[in-house]
């Protein structure tokens, strides 16, 4: 289901490894990703799948292999990390906004600071990208007067106001109150419409159905199966698999 | 309680003497410990080295050891300046070993998804110490820091052994031993003094500290 | 006894040669030793009987006072002070082994003296109208007084009036009187305090400070133990009567002390005691001061 292209991959992984402590939780993982493609990872708590993704802006470091982020390698820390990763859209599971600033000042802070934007030009695309996820009213209210959908649709907006070649979701909406896992999942899948490169660590069936192009399952730190999203939910090829997918369906 | 008011003029010059001091100390101590918390949460690791070994020294060291290093040690590496800059400049050195302690607490006080956050916008670590811990952990680094700081003025005393003279502290003991006046209405004057200055700065910093408590 | 063996060792040479009070001690320098009086005789119930019949007495001194009153590594007693208690001592014909040494702290003396602990106080003790109410002093046996210390190579520095237009930073220790006496002469701003002269001598040392003040009992001391880096300036600017503090009252000790003082003073052995302490980093000798009457 990958499309054949000349393009370097947006995101590639080769070989890589990682342990915390004597754990191993990556395993020789190798994955491209190519632009344009959403890719959702699942698995059970403890697989590696987290891991999986914050190693792709380099939150985690790693053992050895190596990733590299459409064609450059990912840099030491430093300048040359600190630009990567402006690249890299990221959603968190606790939406991490900046507690001690304004919705659009969490949106506009990275564009001023790292794009060097004017104040102007910054808060005029935060308040699009705000309008865009629905919550332009709450612009000027801190994060804590924020539902927690409305919060993260805030994270998704903030990711997207520095232009992000690729968007990295780890378990977005995990922390959400039921009520409230749609208005983000929306988000998402308008922006998996426009074809923006995405990999999500989610249980979110129904998104991965509709949005995905391609599904990856993993357990105990290895990618356990790569396929589309019908066949790994109609016909998974492993046991774990399986097991995993019964017990998600009838919880 | 008339030498007190006899020699009202001299007290005054101390506490202006003392002020200096604690002003210029805080100052540089506020710097220079917030530069230190920073190693000490750098990646780097030369750096956090270099944090741990300041705090290490400075933390552990009495303030008279390291003011007579300031005093005695600098000058004989052929560095000669006032005693009022030894003093100030020891005096800071100490105390910022509490104050990098102060804000380290704070720092570790905020969510670490907060620096992820602001790392994966692509702040540097600067920006994201600077534009995002620093503000937040704000409030739980100020009483501490008043704490710290309030130790300080008590311990400019000490500095102003090591040559200053004329601050509060040796204000006192210049009327006690030298023109020998009754010792414990010289120093009532004296901790007298220490009040004008500390209480203010203490009403200073529950001021400072329910502001940035509603800031948010 | 404190003395080391080789003051013993000069008493006993001394005594065999010169037969009572009015020879010379040994001439040495480390080896100054008073003579002792064979048998001297008092009349009954005076305080100089009451010491010579014991055949010991305790004199009260600093031991931390270089060339005044300084107990060495080996624990001999050293300096000026100690030499005039030996005279002292030997004038009753109690020889230095038989004196015990009692450390007398400045803020200690009147009390020592007036609890008995020690019988008399030699130890850099300055004459005034407030501590005579509470001890009689015979003496004065010297004239100290504030002077200045600079770095040898330092000729600018005469003395205090020298200090008004120049630029120089005087170094000496907080609360003394010295510190309060300067400021006559100089802005407060140019004064440098440290709570002990030894740091006023690093002060001075590394270029800190250009001058310490104090009285000059205590800068002697520090050239000694500084050699041949610092100097005296020798010009005084106070005067300091150092007397011998005994019971309050005891006129005819007091006479004794005066009149022995005055026969050391005729013999030589007083200079002596000088030359074989403070004489060392001091270029002359000073004349035994006015003595004051015993009242």
């Amino acid at each position: 289901m990958t499309e054949v292209s000349t393009d370097t991959p947006m995101i590639r992984v080769s070989a890589v490894d990682k342990y915390f402590g004597s754990l191993h939780v990556l395993k020789d993982i190798n994955l491209e990703i190519p632009r344009g493609q959403v890719v959702v990872v699942l698995g059970p708590s403890g697989s590696g799948k987290s891991t999986l993704c914050r190693v792709l802006n380099r939150l985690e470091t790693i053992d050895s292999g190596a990733v590299a982020v459409d064609g450059v390698p990912l840099p030491e820390e430093g300048r040359a990390l600190a630009e990567l990763r402006a690249d890299v859209g990221m959603v968190f599971q606790q939406f991490n906004l900046f507690a001690h600033k304004s919705i659009i000042d969490n949106v506009t802070l990275g564009p001023i600071k790292v794009r060097k934007l004017g104040k102007d030009e910054a808060r005029e695309e935060g308040m699009r990208l705000l309008r865009r996820v629905g919550i332009a009213d709450q612009a000027e209210k801190y994060p804590a007067q924020l539902s927690g959908g409305q919060q993260q649709r805030a994270a998704i907006a903030r990711a997207l106001a520095m232009r992000p070649k690729v968007m990295l979701f780890d378990e977005p909406t995990s922390a959400l109150d039921p009520e409230m896992v749609n208005e983000v999942l929306e988000v998402m899948a308008g922006l998996a419409d426009e074809g923006m490169t995405m990999l999500v660590v989610s249980h979110e069936m129904g998104f991965a159905r509709r949005a995905a192009h391609r599904v990856l399952f993993m357990a105990d730190g290895e990618v356990v199966e790569d396929s589309s999203p019908e066949t790994f939910f109609d016909s998974p090829g492993s046991e774990r698999a399986k097991d995993f997918l019964g017990k998600i369906l009838t919880h | 309680m008339q030498v007190l008011i006899d020699n009202y003029h001299l007290y005054l010059r101390g506490l202006g003497t003392t002020l200096q001091i604690c002003l210029y100390a805080g100052l540089l101590t506020l710097v220079v410990g917030t530069f230190i918390a920073g190693c000490r949460v750098a990646p780097l690791t030369p750096l956090r080295a270099f944090g741990t070994a300041w705090v290490t020294v400075f933390r552990n060291c009495p303030l008279a050891v390291v003011l007579f290093f300031m005093a005695f040690g600098i000058p004989a590496l052929g560095i000669n300046a006032s005693y009022f800059v030894f003093g100030t400049i020891g005096l800071a050195l100490y105390t910022s070993a509490f104050v990098c302690e102060a804000i380290r607490s704070g720092i570790n006080a905020v969510s670490p998804g907060q620096a992820e956050a602001a790392r994966s916008v692509g702040l540097g670590f600067g920006q994201t110490l600077r534009l995002v811990i620093l503000p937040q952990a704000v409030r739980s680094i100020i009483p501490p820091l008043g704490s710290v700081m309030i130790a300080m003025i008590k311990n400019s005393a000490i500095a102003g052994a090591f040559g200053i003279g004329g601050d509060l502290y040796a204000v006192g003991i210049r009327q006690s031993s030298a023109q020998g006046e009754e010792i414990i209405p010289v120093l009532l004057g004296v901790a007298l003094g220490y009040l004008i200055i500390t209480i203010p700065a203490g009403l200073l910093l529950g001021y400072v500290e329910r502001k940035v408590a509603i800031a948010r | 006894m404190r003395n080391g063996k080789l003051t013993a060792a000069a008493i006993a040479a001394s005594t065999g040669l010169l037969l009572s009070a009015c020879g010379s001690g040994s001439s040495s320098e480390e080896g100054f030793s008073a003579p002792v009086a064979e048998n001297p005789s008092f009349e009954q119930g005076t305080t100089m009987a009451e010491y010579a019949d014991s055949g010991e007495i305790t004199i009260g001194t600093k031991k931390d006072q270089p060339l005044f009153g300084l107990e060495n590594l080996n624990g001999e007693m050293q300096g000026f002070d100690v030499a005039i208690g030996e005279i002292i001592a030997g004038k009753l014909g109690i020889p230095a082994d038989k004196i015990n040494w009692k450390e007398t702290p400045s803020k200690n003396r009147e009390l020592y003296i007036e609890q008995g602990k020690v019988d008399m106080v030699v130890a850099t003790y300055t004459i005034n109208d407030k501590r005579a109410e509470r001890v009689t002093f015979a003496g004065p046996y010297y004239e100290a007084g504030q002077d200045l210390m600079v770095k040898q190579s330092n000729d600018s520095i005469t003395g205090p009036e020298s200090l008004r237009d120049s630029e120089a930073k005087v170094c000496s220790a907080r609360g003394s009187t010295p510190s309060e006496r300067i400021r006559e002469y100089i802005d407060p701003s140019r004064l440098v305090l440290f709570d002990t002269y030894s740091k006023c001598a690093d002060a001075l040392r590394n270029g800190q400070a250009q001058a310490v003040t104090t009285d000059n009992s205590i800068l002697m001391g520090l050239v000694s133990e500084n050699e041949n880096q610092f100097k005296v300036v020798g010009n005084t600017f106070s005067e300091e009567p150092y007397g011998i503090g005994i019971t309050k009252g005891d006129t005819k000790f007091c006479q004794f002390i005066n009149d022995s003082l005055r026969t050391a003073a005729e013999n030589g052995t007083y200079q002596e005691a000088w030359n074989s302490s403070a004489g060392k980093v001091s270029e002359k000798t000073p004349e035994l001061p006015e003595l004051q009457s015993c009242g």
